[in-house]
């Protein structure tokens, strides 16, 4: 718990506001430059332009009426000679603040509205709801117009207009991202201690859908200063002696042949103001979805996918390996910029048809190992290896297309989640069938006739049938059927099911085991199969490989792990984890602290802070050590199952200890 | 101390012919003091059963009683009385709130001086460092959040827990130490709980009754370990048997039945013994038991001491109906 406990303080002291840091970095990018220069440039123009050359844009000059673009007047003069350029500077004041004011008020009416179907409960929200979606139908330059026959011509009228005809849209955005909030068990939470309704809605709704809609805000503004034109332009907006661009767009055609700049002056600075607005709305979607790319990476990939090993490593296996790995590494660029190393020099084989179980907790790299070994990392994600070789063939001197080909013909692999891996608008059969005509050379109808045999093979009843359905068809263990099927279509020489079984129920999941073991047994087909549950893999597996942050802790056969396993992370493992045999009398031994995420990996043994037998030299990585065919990266490995678990005393056994170097 | 009852509960979802009655006619009694244990497969109906008690969806038949009163009419402050702990601690919390913030929310008539103090005692409560108040949940780890999930539904001092599969999202490494510290709190704070999980093995561990649900209703309720030595239902032989156990061999088979094993879909659930499609003790096994085809044994369940829902009970045991 302590330790936990510090590890939380630690991190509170070491964690700055996030935002801060992202809106330093989001400055850096040439997005926020360029939003950061325009905002500024419009805003000191709104505030100063008026004080500067309001009094020159309002003077006539009966001389200078209707001049062409020159030198003194760049975009010319109107019917009553003032001087065009200004009167577009100046008018930014209005323009911005029309435009502002409408966005405002249809915010304003949109989320109240949104949002009062939380506050009304479920039958009268549906109407409201209704009621906001036909409006939202309604092209809103035609509600404008609409509501400013009610309000009245002018300014203000437009202004209201233009605000009530965005309500139903900003209505509709708040309603559906508080719905997606509401769901959330928080907001069940909260009404279950007996919060009301409106503070909900201010206290746990609005903060989460703030980010989200303060983007979505401003966007808006862009397009509302495009929709105050258009109502200007229709005469509908700003009447005179008052002007904003719009209402200068609108003068300014009527002379478009004499002085075409009276028209495209007015045009250009609502362009402009418009990408500046909708420049701001990129940058604070960005800030708010914490999309902000450095651009270039810090760290080098090394050009060399070749690292140094010693030789054969000590976790080799048995005769004619499958798959053998050595010294594999995974890189990803940190959230800082520095590499962090999800998977750390992991090495070990597979022999033909032996099954092998890695298991780890979360975080602790075997998911990204299996996805190395397939070549599955994509960019910015960086794979090393000693050597990759597998059934025969050097992963890393493949040209590409080989490689991808070699894998498809005799790589199988099953995931988590089958929808995922599983095209949804597919048919299952074809699905399947094109592995076979893509990599397997057989021709469309043969490859069909082999799926429905797959699946027949797999235990899909009515395979004929079954291949003709759609993924959305299938229950989730039939679609985990599926998969095998597919890893089946050509003849793999090694199965990867990672986590094949954890989103199943208990009786499916037994099925689904019983058939991956079927399948073994009768192709020879070697199993690399990735769990948390150790119960699962002591079930299937040969030999068990523990993983802890990102490195192979342990190997062992399933006998040792039922004897007691030589890691203490692994006797941890073990005792933490309730059974159908554990004493329900004493409390369940428990590992205080937690996994370590990748990024705080750290040097020597990874487990040394929550390990009860970690002294000094816990601070040096553990080499690797072989006791009876099994090999322990502990510099403290324990013996026995039963009784407090006590040290392996180097002198006693030191026959069977051969520490590899 | 409290007694919770659900009688007769049932939940309908949809409208007409789409309807899917998620809980069907679900009896069960929390006694005072005990943790109940409730397992099932995904579509079981437990959640559902948990969101009905804190009266996130409403039971369209049945009542839920705490000590007597019905819970279902006229919530707010009866429902306070029950409150429940989620399966997910990373959607639990929410992210804009401190701890401090979303512990105290349950504390709203407290002075707010008054208010920090119980909230550091119930972080203490629960075994967390009262210093985490000021911290937002995303620098908590899924243990740490669950802890503080705990801490906010202590603070209404329910006298009924309801505990969503919250261990199941969390690494097998920290899923002990919230199990001991759950059970240390039911006992300090003598409240009842159900303990709602899919996993076999930490019902066991945590519960004193366990109730087994299969579409929707509770096929078979007994004391822990009567339940897992002593199964009467073919449903419950089932999950004991499909459970994964340390070092107990799979052997390859798959194909030998191309009976769908899935789970039937709860729109429309089978006759008689819901269980008799997928039963290794009824008409699959013998044709003559037709009875588990046309009549459906919920009704008798409640006359025996070892409640179970089969017309069969016993008999893969080895004792006579």
């Amino acid at each position: 718990m302590t330790t936990e406990m510090t590890v939380v303080a630690a991190q509170v002291s070491n964690n700055s506001v996030p935002r801060n840091v992202s809106l330093r970095r989001l400055l850096r990018t040439p997005l926020g430059i360029a939003a950061l220069v325009a905002d500024i440039a419009l805003l000191l123009l709104a505030i100063l332009a008026p004080i500067i050359w309001g009094r020159s844009a309002d003077a006539y000059d009966t001389a200078g009426i209707n001049l062409p673009a020159s030198s003194a007047h760049t975009f010319g003069t109107d019917g009553l000679g003032r001087d065009l350029l200004l009167r577009v500077l100046v008018a930014t004041r209005f323009s911005l603040e029309l435009a502002l004011g409408a966005t405002l008020i249809g915010v304003f009416f949109g989320l109240l509205l949104g949002s009062l179907p939380i506050v009304t409960g479920a039958r009268v929200g549906r109407f409201i709801v209704a009621a906001f979606n036909v409006l939202v139908a309604f092209p809103g330059l035609i509600l404008a117009i609409f509501f400013s026959s009610i309000f009245g011509i002018g300014a203000t009228g437009a202004m209201l207009a233009l605000g009530v005809a965005s309500a139903p849209v900003f209505a509709r955005l708040t309603h559906t991202l508080s719905a997606g909030v509401a769901g959330r068990d928080f907001v069940s939470a909260a009404r279950m201690v007996g919060a009301g309704r409106m503070r909900i809605i201010v206290r746990h709704i609005l903060p989460n859908i703030g980010d989200t809609l303060i983007v979505n805000v401003a966007m808006g503004a862009g397009g509302m200063l495009l929709a105050f034109a258009g109502l200007s332009f229709l005469g509908l907006g700003v009447q005179p002696p008052s002007f904003d661009w719009g209402r200068m767009l609108q003068d300014g055609l009527q002379q478009i042949y004499i002085n075409p700049m009276a028209a495209l002056g007015p045009g250009l600075a609502i362009v402009l103001a418009g990408l500046a607005l909708n420049l701001t709305g990129e940058a604070a979607a960005q800030l708010a979805g914490r999309r902000v790319s450095t651009g270039r990476r810090r760290w080098l990939p090394s050009g060399l996918a070749k690292t140094e090993t010693g030789t054969n490593g000590p976790w080799a296996s048995t005769d004619r390996p499958v798959l053998v790995v050595e010294n594999l590494t995974v890189r990803f660029p940190g959230p800082d910029g520095h590499p962090i190393m999800p998977v750390r020099g992991v090495s070990f084989e597979i022999a033909a048809g032996e099954c092998v179980g890695i298991v780890g907790e979360s975080g602790s790299g075997k998911s990204l190992s299996a996805l190395a070994i397939a070549q599955l990392i994509q960019a910015p994600g960086d794979v090393e290896a000693g050597r990759l070789l597998f059934d025969g063939e050097d992963l890393l001197r493949l040209s590409r297309g080989r490689l991808r080909r070699h894998l498809a013909t005799s790589m199988a692999m099953v995931f988590q989640d089958p929808m995922s891996s599983l095209n949804p608008v597919r048919r299952i059969g074809s699905q399947l069938a094109e592995v076979a005509v893509e990599h397997g050379g057989l021709s469309r109808r043969a490859a069909a006739a082999r799926a429905v045999d797959r699946l027949g093979q797999v235990g899909v009843p009515a395979p004929r049938r079954r291949a003709r359905q759609y993924p959305y068809e299938f229950s989730g263990g039939m679609r985990q059927r599926a998969m095998i099927a597919m890893g089946l279509m050509l003849s793999p020489t090694l199965l990867i099911a990672d986590e094949p079984t954890t989103a199943l129920d208990v009786t499916v999941q037994k099925q689904v085991l019983e058939l991956i073991a079927k399948v073994r047994a009768e192709q020879n087909m070697a199993v690399l199969l990735i769990s948390h549950d150790l119960a699962v893999v002591s079930a299937m597996c040969d030999r068990i490989l523990v993983m802890y942050a990102g490195q192979i802790v342990e190997s062992i056969s399933v006998a040792t792990l039922l004897a007691g396993p030589r890691h203490p992370y692994t006797r941890a493992l073990l005792a933490a984890v309730p059974d159908l045999q554990t004493d329900r009398c004493v409390p369940l031994a428990t590992i205080p602290g937690r996994p370590p995420p990748p990024a705080d990996f750290g040097t020597g043994c990874a487990f040394a802070p929550r390990c009860s037998y970690a002294t000094d030299r816990c601070s040096r990585t553990p080499e690797p050590l072989s006791i009876d065919g099994d090999t322990v990266a502990c510099w403290h490995p324990r013996q026995g199952a039963k009784g407090p678990p006590r040290a392996v005393e180097p002198g006693a056994v030191s026959s069977t200890i051969a520490r590899t170097s | 101390m409290s007694v919770l009852t659900f009688d007769d509960v049932t939940v309908t979802f949809g409208h007409g012919a789409n309807h899917i009655r998620a809980v069907d006619g679900f009896d069960l009694t929390i006694g005072e003091n005990t943790i109940v244990g409730l397992v099932g497969e995904s579509g079981s109906g437990k959640s559902t059963v948990a969101k009905a008690a804190v009266g996130l969806t409403r039971p369209s038949r049945g009542q839920i009683l705490l000590d007597g009163r019905d819970v279902g009419a006229g919530r707010r402050d009866a429902a306070r009385d029950i409150q429940m702990v989620f399966q997910d601690p990373y959607s639990s919390l929410d992210p804009r709130m401190t701890v401090g913030a979303s512990i105290g929310e349950a504390l709203l008539g407290v002075r707010s001086r008054l208010r920090r103090v119980r909230v550091g005692e119930l972080l203490e409560r629960v075994g967390l460092d009262p210093a985490l108040a000021t911290a937002l949940p995303s620098l908590l780890s899924g243990g740490q959040r669950q802890r503080v999930a705990l801490a906010r539904a202590l603070a209404v001092e329910p006298t009924v827990l309801i505990a969503d599969e919250i261990t199941s999202a969390l690494d097998a490494s920290v899923q002990g130490s919230v199990l001991n510290l759950l059970r240390d709190l039911q006992r300090q704070l003598a409240m009842s709980v159900l303990f709602i999980s899919h996993n076999l093995a930490t019902v066991r561990y945590v519960s004193d009754v366990i109730a087994v649900m299969y579409l929707g209703r509770c096929v078979e309720i007994a004391p822990a370990e009567e339940l897992m030595c002593n199964p009467s239902h073919p449903y419950t032989r089932t999950l004991l048997e499909s459970a994964p156990r340390m070092g107990a061999r799979i052997e390859p088979s798959g194909t030998d039945d191309a009976l769908e094993h899935d789970v039937p879909d709860p729109g429309k659930p089978p006759s008689g013994c819901r269980f008799h499609p997928r039963c290794p003790v009824g008409p699959r096994s013998d044709p003559s038991r037709t009875i588990c085809v046309d009549v459906d044994p919920q009704s008798i369940a409640a006359d025996r001491s070892h409640q179970a829902a089969c017309h069969f009970a016993g008999v893969a045991a080895g004792l006579e109906p």
